[in-house]
């Protein structure tokens, strides 16, 4: 055939999300499939894990609730790989759970070699701050695991997919997740020496909130992770600046009265005169420089604190408005322009919801962002939510795929290019 | 046309890129032409250059131009075709372009066998999976605890795909970074097809 129809077929996207595994081939058109980041491991003896004799050393995928017994065997026997992007080299648990989640993902969508089918030409994307061992251990993951349904392999940082996946070749892309966040520009290829790395994500917008339900007498659900996050997704809001917006709350409480029931079930959260406090959870994942949250801190909060994993320093209190003032102006002089005026966020860390009557007050998380960089004078600034937040790194993985030429071979010293495994 | 010499210049655009069977009925349109002129070309977005076979194009003796914005480039010359002038004289040439034509609506037929056989197998599928959801029973097996293991284990594998053979998902419309990373690993310079 004249068209090379095979990067039509048999392109496939893997994104290893801090909490999330999206993967399919080209073919699933705009959405791949999804599965939780993380597996269990059976206790051998157990009467369950006998009657699924045929179970493997870790289950990943939909089976992984079939498996889960009690809440303290959890935090033992559930892994998640990446809750903080990065693997250590040692882990040899993470990095079964990961090789489990390849074959998974590759048995979910199988080929037929009659076909003209000679393995998937697979697309992985990692987190930018992941360093070469990562790199290594993935792709060796592949040679010797999967050959039969592998053509090619290679690896992308998750903020170069996500802005192929939306189609800008210079930009600054902001991914925030769970555990952590990352800023890194791009212009033509990612930037690697002008990362910064951030150590707060969701995670933190969870403890503050669990802080404020423990202030407002809802101590007793403050340690049920899951109806935290639903309290968080449901209060939370995104102040334009905190001063005006406690104050403006304080002034017309009822507008800004925080309340949310629990669905299902008999609980209620209503917090009353504290209402202002919905704005201190948006404002402590952007900036938790303010001195209201040093009360929280004296009174046993963790400071996000500077951490150095592998060979990245992930800052704990540096405010997003300054972590990309500080990335940008690492950059070449004549490119800094460019760079302002296409800055992309992705991640569920920014999704926020605003209420009509409370805008002005009450902001996305673009507009936060810009808000965060006039104040330090930078002002001809574009930025956006990508299309598609949640699927933009896959949707980079398959352009990448597509495009890239296949004799193109893998280069350990650019990290780029395609390592073949299959015939 | 240059002196006796026609040129056909047969132009793909970036669109064309996700239409199926686009390219081979280009290529059928310029071998059915070939009588008319001596120097058929089709004309590619630079980005399409990787994607395209030069070896078939050589041996079809049709020519390859690249473009972009800025520049067109000849990339593959097209092999001339002399006319002939009596209708009992028969080039080598003009007998592989019949070959090759033959060949194509070949291909293009089983092309279209497959396609219906596909749909059968999806619609025989689907009425399989139906028939098996209407009557799930509990096995009174012995292996009581793998028979409800099967019964309640979710299904891993999923469908291939929800896209027609040869189209792309909607992310690719307007995508510069496909014009880009196609560049990968590619000295500057003149491309070369395939």
């Amino acid at each position: 055939m004249i068209t090379n129809n095979y990067r039509n077929h048999y392109t496939f996207g893997m994104d290893f999300g801090t909490s999330d595994f999206k993967f399919g081939p080209i073919t699933c058109g705009e959405n791949p499939h999804i599965v939780n980041n993380r597996g269990y491991f059976p206790d051998r003896k157990s009467l369950v894990y006998r009657a699924f004799e045929s179970a493997a050393d870790v289950i990943v995928g939909d089976e992984v609730p079939l498996y889960l017994q009690s809440n303290e065997d959890l935090t033992s026997r559930l892994v998640y790989p990446m809750k903080n992007g990065l693997i250590d080299k040692g882990d040899e648990s993470a990095w079964k759970v990961v090789g489990a989640l390849c074959q998974f993902g590759l048995d979910a969508f199988p080929a037929t070699a009659n076909n003209g089918f000679h393995g998937y030409n697979i697309v992985a994307s990692l987190s930018a701050v992941s360093p070469r061992y990562m790199y290594e251990r993935l792709l060796e993951l592949f040679k010797h695991t999967h050959s039969g349904n592998v053509r090619a392999v290679t690896v992308i940082p998750q903020p170069f997919a996500v802005a192929i996946g939306h189609g800008v070749t210079t930009c600054v892309v902001i991914e925030s997740g769970h555990g952590n966040s990352q800023i890194c520009p791009i212009s033509k290829y990612p930037i690697g020496s002008a990362q910064v790395a951030l150590n707060r994500g969701g995670g933190d917008a969870n403890a503050i909130t669990a802080e404020i339900l423990k202030d407002s007498g809802y101590g007793d659900l403050a340690g049920e992770e899951s109806l935290v996050r639903r309290v968080k997704e449901g209060i939370g809001l995104i102040p334009d600046d905190l001063d005006s917006a406690i104050t403006e709350a304080k002034r017309a409480p009822r507008k800004f009265r925080a309340k949310h029931k629990v669905p299902g079930t008999r609980v209620e959260i209503d917090l009353e005169q504290d209402s202002w406090t919905r704005f201190l959870i948006g404002e402590y994942v952007f900036n938790p420089n303010h001195e209201i949250f040093e009360s929280y801190f004296s009174r046993g909060m963790s400071r996000p604190r500077d951490v150095k994993m592998g060979e990245t320093t992930f800052r704990g209190m540096l405010d997003f408005g300054d972590a990309i003032i500080t990335s940008v102006e690492k950059c070449p002089v004549e490119l800094q322009p460019m760079l302002y005026r296409e800055i992309l966020l992705s991640g569920g860390n920014f999704s926020w919801k605003v209420s009509e009557s409370m805008e002005g007050v009450a902001v996305d998380a673009p507009t936060k962002i810009k808000s965060l960089l006039r104040k330090k004078g930078i002002k001809n600034v574009s930025v956006k939510m990508t299309t598609s937040p949640q699927f933009s790194v896959w949707h980079g993985c398959i352009i990448y795929g597509f495009a890239v030429p296949e004799d193109y071979e893998w280069d350990w010293q650019r990290l780029e290019g395609w390592m073949r495994i299959g015939s | 046309m240059m002196g006796n010499e026609h040129t056909l210049v047969s132009v793909l655009t970036i669109s064309d890129i996700i239409q199926r069977n686009r390219i081979i009925d280009t290529l059928l349109h310029l071998s059915s032409l070939r009588a008319e002129g001596t120097q058929p070309y089709i004309a590619a977005p630079r980005l399409l250059g990787a994607t395209l076979d030069s070896q078939i194009l050589r041996s079809s003796g049709i020519g390859l131009l690249l473009y972009d914005d800025k520049r067109i480039e000849e990339t593959i010359k097209p092999e001339p075709i002399h006319r002939t002038t009596g209708t009992h004289q028969t080039s080598p040439s003009s007998s592989t372009d019949t070959t090759l034509i033959a060949e194509l609506a070949a291909l293009k037929l089983m092309c279209t066998e497959l396609e219906k056989n596909m749909s059968r197998m999806m619609t025989e599928i689907k009425s399989l999976q139906e028939s098996g959801t209407s009557s799930t029973t509990i096995s009174r097996d012995s292996d009581t605890g793998r028979a409800l293991g099967l019964l309640q284990r979710p299904d891993a594998t999923f469908q291939t795909g929800v896209l027609d053979a040869g189209a792309l998902p909607s992310f690719f419309t307007n995508n510069p970074w496909l014009d880009v990373l196609s560049k990968k690993g590619r000295a500057e310079g003149p491309l070369l097809a395939g």
